[in-house]
């Protein structure tokens, strides 16, 4: 269908700085999770207003460091905190994550080679324990 | 033999007393309009909505540059083009993103490797470069996949490649 031509319409704003999370997002991240993080019912999680629901818990922040898409990425460790620190801020509605304690790389490297052997039932049990003290991602996706 | 005569009359009477060549003209009249408005009704006609797409062709080659790192059936010999997939097939939404060099102005695309999705092989111009992929134990490197997995259809039909944006370095 044409509508395929839209995909060509979904251009990518890449800014021309030496450390570049929206690049990082787009040839590591954005294949699968889309171009607005939204994700894919059933099939990938959203990012958008999610990511920075995890980041408001140190729960939370370990999840998100450990899931298979983070913990496997050919992204470094600096790299990782910067395409996630980049995510949160750009897709929260919300505009509450300037607010949120950023990832570091020290963080993620202390938390991303632990693996995650449940990580469903991981998740329902985060997003239950963060829906008790504030806004919280979907549990299902 | 007069028995039917009379009754036939009578039945060509009686229908003549309650009918008139205006209403016959009428009912035909509805018939008509009826299925000149058939057309019109609100059936899904997007397949034929379709506009026809004329490929380059330097988009049917496989050596065409910004196609570095495809596998696949190229939707320009399938009835789409190299960034359009064809009538009746949908793109699929997770996509291989890569980087492709242009040797016309020297630098380094993005490119999103989508598959079109929906209807069975294409069978056309079959392209494998693969630049830069990784074995299987790395997904997301790893073109091999059928990146309609999460479409309502997953039939892999070809594959179209559109560019995102330059890559900074």
């Amino acid at each position: 269908m044409m509508r395929a031509a839209t995909v060509a319409a979904t251009l990518v704003a890449v800014g021309a700085q030496a450390a570049n999370p929206a690049q990082d997002y787009v040839l590591n991240c954005m294949g699968c999770h889309g171009a607005a993080a939204q994700g894919i019912p059933g099939k990938v999680p959203p990012l958008a207003n999610a990511l920075s629901r995890f980041m408001r818990t140190p729960e939370g922040r370990n999840y998100v460091l450990r899931v298979p898409g983070a913990a496997n990425s050919s992204l470094s460790d600096e790299q990782l905190a910067g395409v996630l620190n980049w995510l949160a801020v750009t897709f929260d509605s919300s505009a509450t994550a300037n607010q949120l304690a950023p990832f570091t790389g020290r963080e993620v490297a202390a938390l991303r080679r632990q693996p995650l052997l449940s990580v469903l039932a991981t998740r329902g049990t985060v997003v239950h324990n963060l829906a008790t003290t504030g806004p919280s991602p979907p549990s299902q996706y | 033999m007069k028995t039917l005569d009379r009754l036939f009359e009578n039945g060509a009477r009686s229908l003549a007393k309650r009918t008139s060549r205006r209403s016959l003209l009428a009912c035909l009249g509805q018939v008509l309009t009826g299925a000149a408005l058939m057309p019109l009704l609100p059936i899904d006609r997007t397949a034929r909505a379709q506009e026809p797409v004329h490929p380059t062709p330097a988009e049917q080659k496989c050596d065409y540059w910004k196609y570095c790192a495809i596998d696949g059936f190229l939707c320009a010999c399938c009835g789409g083009s190299s960034t359009a997939c064809p009538p009746g097939t949908q793109p699929s939404p997770i996509t291989w993103i890569g980087t492709c060099h242009n040797p016309a102005d020297g630098r380094d695309y993005i490119v999103s490797y989508n598959d079109c999705c929906g209807k069975v092989s294409c069978g056309d111009c079959f392209c494998d470069r693969n630049e830069r992929e990784t074995p299987m134990y790395r997904l997301s490197r790893n073109n091999d996949v059928n990146w309609c997995m999460a479409n309502a259809d997953s039939n892999y039909h070809c594959s179209v490649s559109v560019i995102l944006g330059v890559a900074e370095k």
